[in-house]
């Protein structure tokens, strides 16, 4: 046995020996190694990446909008969480009485990347190549016809009255291009782009813009790296590069402690939370413009109980809203009608539904279904501001429990959830909006009629009076009577539609304590152009 | 070809059963909401044609080396096949190598020191490395040795905005020693180290386990203790002998690393931010990119037969008469 022992204690020191060198050497440089992640001049944006593409006319992801707002400017823009359009490219517009005609008058000093002045042409080439290759931001512009009276004149002609066009144009998907490079790349605006247009490859390799930011390089899995455009007309960025990188949540926890110059944009409240005090960070939470909502189907065909007026009464009462806003952690708040807090239009907090158990009850009991039933559907695998459907579908279905409907709970994966909830197929729906654009026309597809009242099967006919308001407040231009519409339709919303609006969850931003603005932005989740140093 | 063939026909079948629209989740519910949009989506992507002429185009591509192209990236699947395989085998390469040069050992040790304290420590934390999930030991390690220690970087293959090395290998520790830039080579192994460790973990304890048992079948066996009484030392009776004689079980295991590697990979590539070949699949399966689900099919396919193709060399390098046979 004395022999036995020989080799394995040989081994075992070998092995110790080992794990102590590399733990020695790693020690001895690590310092060195961390120093250059807080490069001077370089700004690191962690996130979760949600990115298909750079291309602008082709993206509408929050990943991508981070990046292109960096490179390519816009006729109008936001600041901060302001939804009040200021000029940008634009010096100045005028608005047609009837919100059909928008005049855009440019400024003359913007010159591209490569030295090329920005003109209308580039305008009407970036907004047609939108149009025309009918990918995700297309609806942007849908029904609206671009022309280039003048070389610094564009006019934005609405088939319909468009008060929301000012509130869409500075999109991220809106950039302008540097039409004469596209071209000659494979790019195209005419009809048929959508078959025609080569460019993509091009853009996601080589940025187009007048922005502050170049494109240096681009991999949609891991990182995207900004630099500074020399030939920018604007005011200078404060770092010379910017890196957006692709980090899980609870990575990026970790990361923007250790860093400096770091921005965390996904971390939830709740992690947001214990952050706070901590000298070397800005914690910043406020309710998302997210919205998140129980949908239930009108046309008896899907479901003779979801149908049933009473029992969607019965759940609107029955819904325990304080204890869904406390899940979503400090900064969250019970939604007041559809439209979010952040937009003209939206209800104050006392038009908030409150819950109602007795009423909730006396309505099951009056729609003369004994032991209703309903299946309901949400997103299995999804979770938004660190919040999962899977979660809030278990607590609508206790909340149900308590006034006597049974909820039979169905995940699917998101592609397949889309494609029955699209079709109007789902009795009830966990569900979410993110705003597209933030004006409260947006949010006018849950009217009758609408787009996602139409996943409901809530047609114009099924309330005309609604849907003949809904129509008047798309048309109105000024904001004061739009948003006195749009607070009279909310009202009634929240005593017959069905839609349930739940909360706004709470989001939260992290940054390095000598950053600047570093905001959530209402559609982009950070202008890092804007991003600076005390 | 004829597996591969076999394997872009269950991948492209299996792909096609799940109910669900690309077109949606990529379009948006606005656009997705236009019957024209949808259309000109399907047809960009080729998914207006019926079933048989997609699968049959796919084929006729993949003749030519090309394996189409992503939806969720817009960029080719064989483009982005060749950045997410490197990083992958990069990880998989020195995980392997570390759980072979710690797990061996140990399996020895403890099949050596059968019953003793030793070998019941060795088989607790065996049994706590196969135990413990990878994605928490993943976190646990990131906090211990990145955020309270700081001796390891928090994600990435490179620091943030370091231009990665012109492309040899793909392998980004190798192309940096390569092309003499010793300072980047050190940065990609820096951030090597602690994903490769995490995902070691479970097959230390593996091949530790495995080891000890094959050992132990022979190590009391007539012609180990022949060569015991012959007078030989101990190490030369332990390591020439009894290992050598065991190593084919070993091998074995070896090759089910390869596997767990692959596997194990999705959850450590996400911690660390790897951007390899196991977040590729699994955002792909996601949002049913096709393109990429056929290409990560045939790439799995190609390393499980080369594997087992490999082991089956080595048996025989290993135990002549299995050669002879």
């Amino acid at each position: 046995m004395h022999r036995a022992a020989h080799v394995p204690r040989l081994a075992l020191a070998a092995l110790v020996a080992v794990a102590l060198a590399v733990v020695a050497i790693v020690a001895s440089v690590a310092p060195a190694a961390a120093d250059k992640t807080a490069a001077e001049g370089t700004l690191v944006v962690d996130t979760s990446f949600v990115v298909q593409t750079i291309d602008p006319a082709r993206m509408f992801e929050p990943t991508s909008q981070i990046a292109v707002k960096g490179m390519y400017d816009t006729l109008l823009t936001f600041r901060g969480q302001s939804t009040t359009p200021l000029p940008w490219l634009a010096r100045s517009w005028k608005v047609s009485k009837d919100a059909k005609t928008f005049t855009f008058n440019l400024r003359r000093d913007v010159r591209f990347s490569d030295g090329t002045p920005l003109t209308s042409a580039d305008v009407l080439f970036s907004f047609r190549r939108v149009i025309n290759l009918k990918g995700s931001p297309s609806f942007l512009l849908s029904g609206v016809k671009v022309s280039a009276p003048s070389k610094y004149t564009v006019v934005l002609k609405s088939s319909t009255p468009n008060p929301a066009l000012l509130r869409i144009v500075p999109n991220p998907s809106l950039g302008i291009v540097n039409s004469k490079v596209v071209k000659e790349n494979g790019g195209t605006d005419g009809p048929g782009a959508d078959k025609t247009d080569k460019a993509e490859p091009y853009l996601l390799g080589n940025s187009a813009g007048s922005g502050p930011y170049l494109l240096k390089s681009y991999n949609n899995k891991t990182e995207i790296v900004l630099e500074a455009n020399p030939r920018f007309w604007g005011p200078k960025p404060s770092f010379q590069t910017v890196v957006i990188r692709n980090l899980p949540a609870a990575t990026q926890l970790l990361n923007v402690q250790r860093g400096t110059n770091e921005v965390a944009l996904d971390l939830s409240a709740q992690q947001a939370a214990t952050l706070r005090g901590k000298s070397n960070l800005k914690v910043i939470t406020n309710a998302s413009a997210n919205l998140f909502n129980i949908d239930i189907n009108t046309d008896p065909k899907i479901s003779e109980v979801a149908a049933n007026p009473h029992i969607q009464t019965a759940i609107r009462y029955a819904l325990d809203y304080p204890s869904f806003v406390k899940l979503s952690g400090p900064g969250a708040v019970q939604a007041p009608g559809m439209i979010p807090t952040t937009f003209i239009g939206h209800l104050p907090p006392t038009a908030r539904v409150k819950r109602n158990l007795p009423k909730a009850r006396a309505e099951v009991k009056a729609s003369g279904i004994s032991n209703p039933k309903i299946t309901m559907y949400y997103p299995s695998e999804l979770t938004i501001n660190g919040i999962s459907f899977a979660t809030l579908a278990q607590k609508t279905k206790s909340n149900l429990a308590e006034v006597g409907i049974q909820v039979d709970l169905v995940g699917k994966p998101v592609n397949s959830f889309l494609e029955t909830y699209a079709a109007g197929k789902h009795p009830m729906s966990q569900s979410y909006w993110g705003p597209d654009y933030p004006d409260p026309n947006d949010y006018l597809v849950f009217t009758p009629g609408g787009l996602a009242a139409n996943r409901v099967n809530w047609a114009a006919s099924k309330d005309p009076k609604l849907a003949a308001l809904a129509k008047r407040a798309q048309r109105t231009v000024s904001d004061a009577q739009r948003a006195a519409l749009f607070r009279q339709i909310g009202r009634s919303m929240n005593q017959r539609a069905p839609f349930f609006p739940l909360f706004q969850p709470a989001q939260a931003i992290v940054s390095s304590g000598n950053l600047t603005n570093a905001v959530l932005g209402v559609i982009w989740p950070l202008d890092v152009r804007a991003v600076g140093t005390r | 070809m004829v597996l591969a063939i076999g394997i872009t026909f269950v991948a492209f079948v299996l792909t096609q059963l799940v109910p669900g629209d690309p077109a949606l989740s990529a379009l948006g519910p606005v656009t997705s909401a236009d019957p024209e949009a949808v259309a000109a989506y399907h047809a960009h992507w080729g998914m207006d044609k019926p079933l048989p002429v997609q699968y049959l185009t796919y084929l006729g591509n993949l003749l030519q080396g090309d394996l189409g192209v992503s939806q969720l990236s817009h960029q080719p699947v064989l483009t982005d096949l060749q950045h997410a395989i490197p990083a992958t085998m990069e990880l998989a390469f020195l995980s392997i190598a570390f759980a072979i040069a710690v797990g061996v050992p140990l399996g020895v040790i403890a099949a050596v020191r059968q019953n003793r304290a030793s070998d019941h420590a060795l088989r607790v934390v065996s049994l706590a490395g196969i135990s413990m999930p990878t994605f928490w030991l993943a976190l646990l390690a990131l906090y211990v040795f990145f955020f309270r220690l700081d001796w390891f970087p928090g994600g990435g293959r490179l620091d943030p905005g370091t231009t990665p090395p012109d492309q040899i290998t793909g392998l980004y520790s190798v192309d940096a020693l390569l092309h003499g830039q010793w300072s980047l080579a050190w940065d990609a192994f820096h951030h090597l180290i602690l994903p490769a460790l995490v995902l070691a973990a479970f097959n230390v304890s593996l091949i530790t386990r495995y080891t000890r048992s094959a050992i132990l079948e022979v190590i009391n066996d007539d012609y180990v203790r022949a060569a015991r009484a012959k007078g030989l030392p101990e190490h030369t009776v332990v390591v020439r002998h009894v290992l050598r004689a065991a190593l084919p079980s070993v091998v074995t295991v070896i090759g089910l690393v390869f596997a767990n590697v692959l596997t194990g990979a999705v959850l450590v590539e996400n911690i660390f931010a790897w951007p390899g070949i196991g977040q590729y699949a699994y955002q792909a399966s996601l949002e049913l990119d096709l393109p990429a689900i056929m290409g990560v099919s045939l790439f799995v396919a190609v390393v499980y037969v080369t594997v087992n193709f490999v082991v089956d060399v080595l048996y025989g390098v290993i135990d002549p008469r299995l050669r002879l046979s």
